[in-house]
């Protein structure tokens, strides 16, 4: 590399793919990380080369979005992990075919989320898991999660996941949708659906399932997973508005697999390290980074995009990477005079996308109640086993925050660095202790993000030696 | 707005780290019931971010003898506190890769057998054999088998519970703003907490602030020369159980110990970012506690860290901790600047600073950790 990169792209999916196109394509030299092999991240994701049946128009429209990134001259880091970074817009990255950490003059973070886990009775039995992880059993490697499953959770992909089991030779025995849709947006849901269909095979999802006999439930959710040492069945229930079980309605459903498709949280610990600052916006999935305009975060020259900034699907992350594209070029002299008029032309469907965005927020933001089944021996932490009774405890000896709690108790402390529950961990703390979730804080996200080799971490490039990680 | 609440309490302690929670536990056990500030929670500073590690060994001769009785107190709060706070007398060996550290390291034996404390020389074959895990780098060590370590993020806490219980004032989110005094003798601390401000009427305050120390103590005119240093600690993902003692090389820059539940923790020993309250980790720091962690105990070269953090140390001048009144201000006592061995020595000055406030002398001399040594 004789230039030195302007502007590093994190995460190649939608929303980077399109900043990183938008930014090259004004000039910029840009380097567009991920940790998989392939871009595309959730939404354009290759599937596996021996997949049968064709590429979907998703997955053609991400193969040629791909194509254009190349043919722009972006430095494609492929099989890279950004693990840390610092205040002073240092990126610390872990792979082969990128340097051990970058201070570049911007950087626009497109990382995506991660699924987001509910903690009822059972829910560590082995059969619980969540869409996802069906999702990537059955894609890349052909294989049926189980043989009677059901589906809980809320959103459209919850109907797609439950096509493609059906169509993969499953019997879906439900999906159950916790939001009280019909009663609800019927208004909405016209050009919801108007939408979903545009992108994923939504209509023909509706079919298999009518087809198959599929039973489908709105206002309707897990109270327990049932079973000694495997999923047997689950106990479920009707909903109120609050997404609360209503007492008495409780059935018992046979399964040997349960699929949770409550939605995802917005991955922001790179954004908090680099000193972004954050909002808690629950209907964009959680805590969120402010941005300006331009998608610039509080931090100078950090951008966010795409549903790392906040829950709005593939088609609202690419028009904000887009944007960010534009705005971190001619931030840094590339175009600089055309690009209000380049972003001004982006601003309809930036509107158009985020209203869909608020829309599918107002259906299928989970309710309160959801946060309610867990029980004393429910573990809230499975890394550290850590129960719902282990918190009460912690908070018996005076903890209210969400550092004490973990401190105290190690919930959050294991492998999965928090990812799988400090969400659980700190809604049980505000129910017990009767704050909310801003007065329960968050917990500080620590380098390494992700677990990391120590012999890795020991070649971090010692001339920066006095940048520093949060 | 707000009128200022009053209380009052026979003794104010600013500051929950384990020196504040260890004397708010003493004196409770001696019948007094303490209030105890905390700007933030308790044990959330040094205390409990700290390498856990509880020695005697290596250690200025001035506070060996306080490490020697902190751990006869550490034994007994083992069973006492309510609340397993994981001490474990797992031994500490000192490592040198050098002759010249080994000279170093015999010299200090010999004081040490002197004072009373028993430590071993242990030769490179000794080394190899008591604890195999270590690198091929050491040449020998030092050992001491009553060193041990215990769990930074429950003792202090712990300690502060009991407290609780036996009837002390605990006052999380609370900020110590300022000391009244009147007619050379301190009438009360002037707080504030979520709610607003309020007075706490009382004869006598106990200052155990940390690296915090120095800036509540210039409003009364005092100086206290304390600076703030960044400490870091990585640690590992859960493994099987490794070793038991609490392993330290200055070669390597690097101290190490293994977690009840098999997470390694490793430390930068010889803080290199002085004067600051940054908690940040700064990535060289990290990189040499990678490269010191895989050079001090090979099978780490095949392991992940899962996290770093970093604690703010309060170095004095000598490193040697400050306990000592003030002339011209009765009933203020500073306790602080324990200079990065403070968790071993919290429950031995808590237990000090009780017997100097109820029975009017301290069992232990105190003399050498005046504040005046620091003016001459
Ligand atoms: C099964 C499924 C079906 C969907 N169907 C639709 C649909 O029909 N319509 C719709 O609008 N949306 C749909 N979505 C949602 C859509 O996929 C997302 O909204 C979209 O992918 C968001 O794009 P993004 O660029 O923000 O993030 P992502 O596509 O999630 O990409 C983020 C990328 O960043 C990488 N990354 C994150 N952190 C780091 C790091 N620290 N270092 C290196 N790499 C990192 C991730 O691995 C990932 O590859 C679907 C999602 C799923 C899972
Ligand atoms: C990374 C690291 C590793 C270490 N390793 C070891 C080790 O292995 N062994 C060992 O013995 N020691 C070790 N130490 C040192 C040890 O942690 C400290 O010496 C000890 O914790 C000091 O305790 P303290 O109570 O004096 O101070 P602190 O723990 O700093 O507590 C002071 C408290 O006072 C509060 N405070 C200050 N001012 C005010 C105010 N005005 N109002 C209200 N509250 C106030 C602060 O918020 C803080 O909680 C280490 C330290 C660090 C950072």
């Amino acid at each position: 590399m004789t230039e030195p990169i302007e502007i590093v792209v994190v995460g190649a999916g939608p929303g980077g793919l399109s900043a990183a196109l938008a930014a090259a394509q004004a000039g910029a030299r840009v380097a567009l990380v991920d940790n998989n092999r392939q871009p595309g991240g959730q939404y354009f994701r290759q599937p596996a080369r021996e997949f049968r049946g064709a590429a979907s128009p998703h997955q053609r429209q991400g193969a040629d979005l791909w194509q254009r990134v190349q043919a722009a001259g972006v430095h494609w880091w492929a099989e890279t992990t950004a693990w840390g970074a610092a205040e002073t817009r240092v990126l610390t990255l872990a792979g082969n075919h990128a340097p051990s950490s970058i201070q570049p003059p911007a950087i626009i973070l497109a990382t995506g989320t991660y699924e987001r886990t509910v903690a009822f009775p059972g829910w560590t039995l082995p059969g619980v898991m969540t869409a996802g992880a069906a999702q990537t059993l059955l894609k890349e490697q052909h294989l049926l999660p189980g043989k009677k499953i059901l589906l809980v959770g809320t959103g459209p992909l919850q109907l797609v996941l439950a096509a493609e089991l059906v169509r993969a030779g499953a019997h879906v025995v439900a999906v159950l949708e916790g939001a009280p849709i019909f009663q609800k947006g019927a208004a909405h849901l016209g050009s919801l659906w108007g939408q979903w269909e545009r992108v994923v095979e939504g209509a023909s999802s509706w079919l298999t399932l009518a087809s198959h006999a599929v039973p489908y439930r709105t206002s309707w959710g897990i109270v327990a997973a049932n079973g000694n040492r495997q999923v047997a069945g689950a106990t479920i229930a009707r909903l109120d508005a609050a997404w609360q079980p209503v007492a008495g309605s409780e059935e018992q459903i046979a399964c040997d697999t349960i699929c949770l498709g409550y939605g995802f949280i917005p991955f922001t610990a790179l954004a908090q390290l680099l000193g972004a600052q954050m909002t808690w916006q629950p209907e964009l999935g959680g805590d969120v980074p402010t941005r300006d305009a331009n998608l610039q975060t509080s931090a100078p020259g950090v951008y966010a995009v795409g549903d790392g900034a906040g829950i709005g699907g593939a088609a609202l992350a690419q028009v904000e990477g887009e944007i960010a594209g534009i705005a971190a070029a001619a931030q840094l002299g590339h175009h600089a005079d055309t690009a209000a008029q380049k972003i001004q032309a982006l601003l309809p469907r930036l509107t158009r996308e985020r209203q869909f965005q608020k829309m599918y927020a107002a259906l299928f933001t989970p309710g309160a109640g959801l946060d309610t089944l867990a029980r004393d021996e429910t573990i809230l932490c499975r890394c550290e086993e850590i129960t719902q009774a282990d918190v009460r405890r912690a908070i018996a000896l005076g903890a209210n925050s969400a550092g004490e709690v973990k401190s105290i108790t190690r919930g959050g402390m294991g492998d999965c660095q928090g990812r799988m529950c400090s969400h659980l961990l700190a809604h049980a703390i505000a129910r017990e202790t009767q704050q909310t979730l801003a007065q329960v804080g968050r917990v500080r996200p620590r380098p390494p993000l992700f677990p990391t080799p120590i012999p890795v971490l020991g070649q971090v490039q010692a001339a920066r030696a006095e940048e520093s990680l949060r | 707005m707000n009128t200022q609440r009053k209380v009052n309490a026979p003794v104010v302690i600013i500051g929950g780290g384990i020196v504040g929670c260890a004397t708010a536990y003493y004196l409770a056990q001696a019948g007094v019931q303490a209030t105890l500030l905390e700007k933030s929670v308790l044990g959330n500073e040094a205390s409990g971010r700290n390498g856990g590690g509880v020695r005697q060994q290596c250690r200025d001769r001035r506070e060996r003898a306080l490490a020697m009785a902190s751990v006869k107190l550490w034994v007994a709060l083992r069973t006492k506190l309510g609340f397993d706070i994981e001490y474990n007398q797992g031994g500490n060996i000192r490592m040198a890769t050098t002759e010249q550290r080994m000279d170093d390291l015999r010299r200090e034996s010999e004081e040490e057998l002197q004072d009373g404390l028993a430590v071993e020389m242990w030769d490179r074959e000794t080394l190899r054999r008591r604890a195999p895990y270590l690198g091929e780098v050491f040449i020998g060590g030092k050992y001491c088998a009553t060193d041990g370590t215990a769990n930074p993020l429950l003792a202090p806490r712990a300690l502060g519970w009991a407290a609780k219980r036996l009837g002390a004032t605990i006052m999380p989110r609370t900020e110590a703003l300022h000391v009244q005094v009147q007619a050379g003798h301190v009438t009360a601390v002037i707080a504030k907490d979520p709610t607003g401000e309020l007075v706490i009427e009382t004869p006598r305050v106990i200052h155990a602030g940390g690296p915090w120390t120095p800036q509540l103590a210039q409003t009364l005119g005092v100086t206290v020369p304390i600076v703030p240093t960044r400490s870091v600690v990585a640690v590992t993902q859960r493994l099987p159980h490794l070793f038991d003692e609490f392993i330290s090389s200055h070669d390597l820059g690097v101290y190490a110990r293994q977690a009840r539940e098999g997470h390694v923790h490793v430390g930068g020993a010889g803080a290199e970012h002085d004067d600051t309250f940054d908690q940040t980790t700064p990535l060289g720091t990290i990189e040499k506690i990678a490269r010191g962690a895989a050079g001090m105990i090979p099978a780490l070269r095949h392991v992940n860290f899962l996290r770093t953090w970093a604690g703010t140390i309060e170095n004095t001048p000598d490193k040697v901790a400050i306990m000592d009144t003030v002339d011209g201000i009765g009933g203020y006592i500073i306790a602080a600047g324990f200079s990065g061995h403070g968790f071993c020595l919290g429950p031995i000055a808590g237990k000090l600073l009780t017997e100097w406030l109820v029975e009017g002398e301290a069992s232990m001399p105190l003399e050498q950790f005046r504040l005046t040594r620091f003016q001459k």
